[in-house]
């Protein structure tokens, strides 16, 4: 028997205590904190800032809620300070910052949805995971809000990964890639050259071994390392329009032959390239061993490029001596090997807010040119605002990443996000299986399948 | 009844009305509404909640990772009860028996000191520990020339939720030897003088006055450790996040995979009511196991 229920008050009230629950037990998660920077005006409403007097330009008033992930000390001060700055251009807004970390910002976002009470800004991946906002009606169309100069400050592609059905529902913030990091001290000194080939890399990882140097770091202890490799390997071995059809959760099958072979690949790569026993490994402790010296490669995103530098506390050795390259092609790929695993991170605009003006205007000012060339010098990070990194912003390697992410047919954004959320589970869970040993390509195979088949049974 | 009776009842009532009226909004209105919304289908993101009556039991009841999870709990409770029960009595009748003066004070303060660190550090501690590469326990193992039993601990279905389940024993065995510790110390010297004098061993002694006038301390923890092992959720969380491939989950962890990442609100909402009717029976078969049986001399 199957019936609507009425109001969504006791979702609210179970999604209030699932939260309650959740910080009791201490779930994962550093926690959130919720600040304003001492430079804004307490209290400032749309009623209490009516002053006498004011200029005849319209002045914004209000406050307005601000939601990231990026709490860490290492970047949340440079959301601070952007917001700082801007309450001090609008000396009548206030915006309260609510910082989480990568997981607390998952939970959080669908307690808030669940209670329809989600911040005016907020962040989001793009794919499946900003389309649950948008199919919940909880995510604003701002395909009329972002046009002329702000829409062509954004590199197109970034734009892009936020556009579902011809509107955009995001501001990117940052763009990221996955690419293959490799000591060029460790390539020069046992004559090893940049492989192009996926054949040439697993010969490169069998000359690394037999040197007793680890070929490729890898960490796979909470699924998602493995799975950037399949959200690079799928592209080369699937064509674009059965992947664009098989990423839809409406549509998607999984009866390529490719995804098999892509997911094969993966297995040997695994066997000839990467540290073993990776399931009980961390993807920072796979990075140690690389900013040691210890390994050959590691495959990492682009976000995290600062960390091999000095500055972001890499041993000279190795903060010398690195470069990349896309993780190469198999020699007779039949899918678009132009396509770059990666995607921008972004901003949605709450449907219900109703600080609109502020919230797009805030947006606005979180991605001119001057502070996303802030955020590039400050955090290393990649912005999608064209022009925001240089040789003077920035080390040379994220000048190459921007060049190197113009020259992509496009981005194959994370398998894990661009997924409905079962065939993303069946992903995680049974390459972490294969790596075990527990599972085989076909069994994986079944799996997906199996999880494509009920995400589209549950979109129909 | 009297007017003063009839004053001191009204007067009682208020008294306990704040206590009650907590218990009432914060335990067992939560519990109630639980179990109405475990017969709904709704995500976070939905609008709209469908009702689908006992189908989410009906999909727990086919759902494998549920029942590993009940599985891995169950094991979890019974290696705690033998471990940090059983373990934790023997260590504090060594402790009390065997150990005199200052030692004493720092043994007990060393056993103890794991149950006062924080679950997340623990984790991370024995995530290094459990390292394939650098770890301790490998490396231990090929000091002794055990390289055949070289795991990646965390990292393997058939080894991760014992690796955890290993660490939590080390964490907790001293917190319940020293429960049993103080029901230890509250026991007269004079049975065991007694005792010595008819020729009792110490084993002897342990047996026949120790273990009985702790049986109530020894329902306790076994109330404590058995509960907890069926809410166990953060440990597993930091060090595998249920992995690989969902083979350490919890019902803790199954439950908050399923409302927070799968967004599976209803779903989630069933195995909370599976979580509280196993841990309510546990409790309640073991009050009523140990009622009346307390032992005096």
């Amino acid at each position: 028997m199957t019936a609507i229920a009425g109001p969504s008050r006791h979702r609210r009230t179970l999604a209030c205590l699932i939260a309650a629950t959740a910080i009791i037990v201490g779930a994962c998660g550093d926690g959130g904190a919720t600040t304003a920077p001492a430079s804004a005006e307490p209290g400032a409403t749309q009623a209490a800032s009516a002053e006498p007097g004011a200029t005849t330009a319209p002045e914004l008033e209000g406050s307005i809620s601000f939601l990231h992930k990026y709490s860490d000390p290492r970047y949340a001060p440079y959301f601070e300070a952007v917001v700082a700055a801007y309450m001090a251009e609008h000396p009548k807004v206030q915006v309260e910052i609510q910082a989480e970390s990568d997981q607390g910002v998952k939970d959080k976002l669908r307690v808030l949805a669940a209670s329809n009470t989600l911040p005016d800004v907020y962040f989001s991946w793009a794919g499946d995971f900003t389309k649950k906002f948008v199919r919940g009606n909880l995510a604003k169309d701002l395909t009329g809000d972002v046009t002329g100069e702000w829409a062509e400050r954004f590199t197109p592609a970034a734009l892009e990964a936020y556009t579902y059905d011809g509107k955009l529902y995001g501001v990117p913030i940052t763009l990221d890639a996955k690419y293959m990091v490799y000591n060029t001290k460790l390539f020069a000194d046992n004559g090893v050259a940049v492989p192009t080939t996926l054949e040439e890399l697993l010969a490169t990882c069998d000359t690394f071994e037999a040197k007793g140097i680890e070929p490729i770091a890898f960490g796979n202890q909470f699924g998602w390392p493995a799975i950037h490799f399949m959200t690079q390997l799928n592209p080369y071995y699937v064509p674009a329009a059965t992947l664009q059809m098989d990423y839809a959760p409406e549509t998607g099958a999984f009866t390529d032959a490719g995804y098999g072979k892509a997911l094969d690949a993966f297995a040997e790569i695994n066997s000839r390239c990467l540290t073993q026993g990776a399931n009980g490994i961390s993807h920072e402790a796979a990075q140690a061993n690389f900013l040691a010296g210890k390994a050959a490669m590691h495959y990492i995103e682009a976000v995290e490029f600062f960390a091999l530098t000095e500055k972001g506390g890499a041993p000279a050795d190795l903060a010398n001596n690195w470069d990349f390259f896309m993780l190469p092609a198999p020699a007779d790929a039949p899918g678009d090997t132009g396509y770059l695993t990666g995607a921008p991170d972004g901003f949605l605009v709450n449907a219900s807010s109703e600080q609109l003006d502020i919230a797009l205007d805030f947006l606005n000012y979180l991605t001119t040119l001057d502070n996303a060339k802030k955020m590039v010098a400050d955090l290393g990070w990649l912005s999608p605002v064209q022009g925001s990194a240089t040789a003077d912003n920035t080390f040379p390697q994220n000048v190459q990443v921007i060049e190197d992410i113009a020259t992509a047919t496009g981005m194959a954004i994370w398998l894990d996000t661009v997924t409905h959320i079962d065939v993303a589970n069946a992903y995680l869970n049974g390459v972490q299986a294969m790596l075990d040993g527990t599972k085989t390509t076909a069994d994986v195979v079944a799996d997906i399948q199996a999880a494509a088949a009920t995400a589209k049974a549950a979109s129909e | 009844m009297t007017g003063t009776t009839r004053r001191g009842g009204w007067s009682m009532l208020l008294w306990v009305a704040p206590a009650v009226l907590l218990l009432v909004v914060f335990v067992y209105y939560p519990v109630v509404e639980n179990l109405r919304l475990s017969l709904y289908r709704w995500s976070p993101f939905s609008p709209r909640e469908v009702f689908v009556g006992l189908d989410n039991y009906a999909t727990l009841g086919a759902d494998p990772v549920f029942w590993s999870s009940l599985f891995n709990n169950a094991a979890y409770a019974v290696v705690s009860v033998v471990f940090q029960v059983g373990g934790g009595l023997v260590l504090a009748a060594v402790l009390e028996e065997l150990v005199r003066g200052r030692l004493k004070g720092l043994l007990r303060t060393i056993y103890f000191v794991p149950a006062v660190l924080s679950l997340t550090i623990t984790g991370l501690l024995f995530q290094f520990m459990y390292n394939p590469q650098i770890g301790l326990v490998n490396g231990l193992l090929d000091v002794l020339g055990l390289d055949a039993w070289k795991h990646s601990w965390l990292g393997e279905s058939a080894t991760a939720i014992w690796a955890i389940i290993a660490m939590s024993q080390w964490q907790s065995v001293g917190y319940v030897a020293v429960l049993f510790i103080v029901a230890m110390q509250r026991i007269p010297r004079e049975l065991y003088e007694a005792a010595y004098i008819d020729g009792a061993s110490r084993v002897q002694a342990f047996l026949r006055i120790t273990l009985p006038l702790v049986r109530e301390m020894t329902l306790l923890a076994m109330i404590i450790t058995v509960s907890g092992a069926f809410l166990v959720m953060n440990e597993v969380w930091v060090m595998t996040a249920g992995g690989p491939n969902n083979a350490s989950h919890t019902l803790g962890t199954w439950l908050y995979k399923s409302a927070f990442f799968n967004d599976q609100m209803g779903y989630a909402a069933a195995i909370a009511v599976v979580i509280f009717i196993i841990t309510m029976t546990a409790s309640i078969l073991q009050l009523f196991l140990g009622r009346g049986k307390a032992v005096q001399y």
